[in-house]
């Protein structure tokens, strides 16, 4: 057994816990909630339970690649639907 | 695009699972025995009554101990103005003390001269951030009615307000269709979007729904309008 396979399964496991840690990061950082994000993701076709969603985003539960991905996307979803940050009006906008 | 799916009865059913739905019957026992233990705990009064509303103020069901108070609630809810209606609307409790000196609501008190009513308390009923409805006492002499009867009705109109919050839930699966149906809709166009795929181009349902991930953040645009392309037949770039 090579080093590379050796590695294989780690590395594919450290990739899981990257990306729900880093979808549990997004999540915080934009207030989306855990039942929402669940009902988008349901509703483009996903597959997986309310419950075992949640433990995927504590990095307690595993879910397939295909699942992830599409967890990931109706995250972004929401995201980008959320209101953009106000910005600062120029002397021109007010008058 | 049609978004009507015939959804409602899969919405009543999840309604039926979740125990949403109480029958009619079960509401108007419920509205009638707090009527009833209402009555009994201000001592002169001839007859309690409850009335639970809608948002905009009608009358959707209603429990009373007393012919009596029947007839002086209805009153109200024909002329439009009473002190249930206040109590509802302002959600604040009304007592009339005298009905003879009361100023307030002339039409009704015209309307019910001649029943055997001269004092009145309502407080409305809460439920979290709705008003309900309004529970009311009903009294043949004046002045049987003080600050203390009103407190009273209070604590009695909370535990009542969450109580029957929950069996008045005969418009929850209304409420609830509109979002199933949006979200049902969508799961059925995307994982129609990806049959079509596996027939187009010979892929696996995952693969299918990789493929419309892909062009969805190609594209920065929703999943579901991607599918709803896929759909239409529109040549999708990159297939």
């Amino acid at each position: 057994m090579t080093d590379h396979e050796l590695s294989r399964p780690d590395s594919s496991m450290g990739l899981e816990q990257e990306q729900s840690r880093l979808l549990r990061k997004a999540l915080q950082r934009s207030g989306v909630r855990h039942g929402d994000l669940w009902l988008r993701y349901f509703s483009i076709g996903g597959t997986v339970g309310e419950y075992e969603v949640d433990a995927y985003i504590q990095s307690l539960f595993s879910l397939p690649a295909g699942q992830r991905d599409l967890l990931a996307h109706a995250a972004n979803e929401l995201i980008d639907e959320l209101p953009p940050l106000p910005r600062a009006p120029y002397l021109q906008d007010l008058a | 695009m049609a978004q009507q799916l015939p959804l409602d009865e899969l919405s009543t059913v999840i309604a039926r699972i979740q125990g949403l739905l109480l029958t009619e019957e079960k509401v108007n026992s419920a509205v009638r025995l707090l009527a009833q233990a209402a009555k009994e705990s201000v001592p002169g009064t001839i007859g309690a009554g409850v009335s639970l509303m809608d948002a905009r103020g009608r009358r959707t069901s209603s429990g009373y101990t007393d012919r009596i108070v029947a007839e002086a609630d209805a009153t109200q809810y024909e002329r439009g103005e009473g002190p249930c209606l206040t109590a509802w609307a302002t959600e604040k409790p009304v007592l009339l003390q005298d009905i003879r000196v009361e100023t307030r609501w002339p039409d009704w008190r015209r309307a019910v001269a001649g029943l055997p009513v001269r004092s009145v308390v309502s407080a409305p009923l809460i439920a979290g951030k709705e008003t309900i409805g309004a529970l009311k006492l009903y009294a043949a002499l004046p002045n049987t009615y003080d600050e203390s009867s009103t407190t009273l009705l209070q604590l009695f109109a909370a535990p009542a307000a969450t109580l029957l919050s929950h069996i008045q839930a005969s418009e929850a699966p209304h409420k609830m269709t509109e979002g199933l149906q949006a979200s049902l809709y969508t799961r059925d166009l995307v994982n129609r979007a990806c049959g079509v795929l596996m027939e187009r181009m010979g892929l696996t349902h995952e693969a299918a729904l990789q493929w419309l991930i892909r062009h969805a953040r190609d594209e920065n645009t929703a999943l579901q309008d991607v599918s709803a392309r896929v759909l239409a037949g529109t040549p999708a770039s990159g297939s």
